[in-house]
């Protein structure tokens, strides 16, 4: 019992842990930004299946994982601002990390149009090489990220 | 390939413009991307521009605010214009029995479903161009007795139909094209309603996409067939080619048994159907595809050729590829036919009329009334008025001329939108105008003014 409370005031910590925002005192970002990752790198995947199918199927899986991982995003970015603003939990901004975030959103609200194209334009090429594009950026972000974290030991695991 | 571009800045931009204004200070859109001279794009060899594809399709629609009081299109000298009836449920399509009583089907299409994020700004497009009214599925009856202009009956004449576009009459067997199926009723001249249930001849592709859902029907001059417009299921087979069987064609129905048989294929969306008087043809005006750019692809009248190949999805206007489809089909392509007549861009061709009568100025007989229903991705906006095209010899003889228009205030709003037509007893133009809800009828102008709409 006791020990429970204990661990529990452990991770309140933070100096505003009253704000909505952060309910246990840590940011929700990085909690949030599982989801358009996956979204996105599963839209890779969908647009791989429809250029060798050209099943429309597949197509419309990846708009709306494209759709869904920008509207993940948005709520990622929305907890993010919050975070900043009202909690000092982020140890030190991992700039490059937010960089690479950004360019990866904003090469998948262009796929999000290149996909609301009609057939197979929608897809092959531009599409499909957007959808690439994200993953790499992201993954590049993640390595750099992890790099900043583990090995310089700046920066947070967001 | 990746062309990035917005709607064109207008003083007078309609609502949804702003949408794309907030989304242009993303950083995302940013050139003018206006059509050229439709005029150019009228006849045997319209000039046919670069395809583009686009970030965010132009959208350029007419917001619907309806007819004031006394407002009526314009005409040339010589005609005038006035009200047959008003208070209609979106009529689309019109229909003149031997004894001269008119029908007005009253309908549109099913709910569209929702496939694509894309699909629910459609649907928003639509609503405020006046296009989402709810299905009246009816045909009602004008009678004009004495023919001065004004019916002094009107009766529901046929009602729960399925989204109804197409009407024709064989002896005593009247047919509705639903969207999903071919209906026969008994008819006796002078009927006012039919209570009677009807029987199916032939189903038609309806449901449950059903993209293009009008079905436009004529009979054939001999009464042994029946010919039926039948629209395609997409823009560009973004539903996949599946979903196109049998689609994008005239069928040819027997009347006898209700089997049919592709008559044409490859017309996009054949809205409108009539007997060329002179060759005794078939002709059609097709709806073509959209965003590939303001000026292309341009509608079309044509001669429907059995067995014809017109194109769609694969190509346009002959060989001109469409990228969009996946496979292409290079047997179909290489004899993919030119069609006959091109009436620009986008004006979207929902109504033709050869016309015959003796009520109009003798320059109008022979040739082809086409309504032009109006563009919603184009800027300037182009069509939204009925046009005559010239015919000699059984072929379009002339550029097309304006007959009706003003459907357009100086706002570029719409007053209505004109659809489909008709050509009553005594020789007179109807024009049904599903935004103003009217039925329109065209007349030569010889005693001065026109009678009083009736309502």
């Amino acid at each position: 019992m006791q020990h429970t409370r204990m661990t529990g005031t452990t991770f309140m910590g933070g100096t505003n842990s009253g704000s909505t925002a952060k309910p246990r005192g840590r940011p929700i970002f990085p909690t949030l930004v599982p989801f358009p990752i996956a979204c996105f790198a599963g839209a890779l995947v969908t647009d791989l299946v429809y250029w060798w199918t050209t099943a429309v199927m597949w197509e419309r899986f990846s708009i709306w994982l494209i759709t869904a991982g920008l509207i993940m995003a948005g709520f990622a970015a929305i907890a993010g601002l919050i975070d900043l603003a009202t909690g000092k939990r982020f140890r030190r901004l991992a700039w490059p990390h937010m960089v690479g975030y950004l360019v990866a959103l904003l090469l998948s609200l262009t796929n999000a149009f290149v996909h609301s194209r009609d057939a197979y334009t929608a897809v092959v090429p531009t599409g499909l090489m957007l959808s690439g594009l994200v993953v790499i950026v992201l993954l590049f972000t993640g390595w750099l990220g992890s790099t900043l974290v583990y090995r310089y030991r700046t920066g947070a695991a967001i | 390939m990746m062309r990035v571009c917005t709607i064109a800045h207008s003083p007078k931009r309609p609502r949804l413009a702003g949408l794309f204004a907030v989304i242009s200070l993303l950083g995302l859109t940013g050139c003018d991307d206006n059509g050229g001279d439709p005029t150019k794009q009228i006849g045997a060899n319209p000039a046919l521009p670069q395809l583009q594809q686009y970030l965010i399709p132009p959208i350029r629609i007419a917001r619907a605010v309806g007819w004031g009081k006394d407002e009526t299109p314009a005409v040339p000298q010589g005609l005038q214009i006035h009200a047959l009836a008003t208070g209609f449920e979106h009529p689309r399509s019109l229909y003149v029995l031997p004894n001269g009583d008119v029908l007005v089907v009253e309908g549109n299409g099913p709910k569209a479903p929702i496939f694509r994020p894309k699909d629910v700004i459609t649907g928003w497009v639509e609503w405020a161009a006046g296009a989402k009214a709810k299905s009246a599925n009816r045909i009602t009856l004008l009678r004009d007795t004495n023919g001065d202009g004004i019916p002094e009956l009107r009766t529901v004449f046929l009602d729960h139909l399925n989204s109804p576009f197409g009407v024709a009459l064989v002896g005593n067997d009247l047919y509705v094209a639903n969207t999903d199926a071919i209906i026969r009723y008994p008819y006796q001249e002078g009927q006012t309603s039919i209570t009677a249930p009807g029987t199916k001849l032939a189903d038609l592709p309806g449901g449950p996409i059903d993209h293009h859902w009008t079905k436009s029907l004529v009979a054939s001059p001999d009464g042994s067939k029946l010919y039926v417009g039948v629209g395609s299921n997409s823009n560009i087979t973004e539903n996949g080619i599946g979903a196109e069987y049998e689609r994008a064609a005239v069928w040819e129905v027997d009347r006898a048994s209700g089997a049919h048989r592709i008559f044409a294929s490859g017309l996009r969306n054949p809205t409108g159907l009539a007997w060329e008087p002179e060759s005794r043809k078939l002709w059609a005006v097709v709806n073509e595809r959209d965003e590939i750019g303001p000026d292309l692809v341009p509608d079309y009248l044509t001669s429907v050729k059995d067995g014809g190949f017109y194109g769609w999805p694969y190509s346009y206007y002959g060989q001109h590829l469409d990228p969009r489809v996946e496979p292409q089909r290079p047997d179909l392509v290489a004899k993919a036919i030119v069609p006959d007549y091109a009436l620009s861009s986008h004006v979207a061709p929902l109504g033709v009329a050869m016309y015959n009568g003796t009520e109009l100025p003798a320059n109008y007989r022979g040739g082809a009334f086409v309504s032009e229903h109006g563009s919603w991705d184009r800027t300037p906006l182009n069509g939204y008025k009925v046009v005559f095209v010239p015919f000699s010899g059984g072929q379009p003889s002339g550029p097309a001329q304006d007959v009706v228009t003003g459907f357009l205030d100086g706002n570029d709003h719409a007053r209505g939108r004109p659809v489909g037509l008709a050509v009553d007893r005594m020789g007179g133009l109807l024009i049904a105008d599903d935004v103003g809800n009217t039925v329109w009828r065209l007349s030569s102008d010889r005693q001065g003014s026109p009678p009083k709409p009736a309502s």
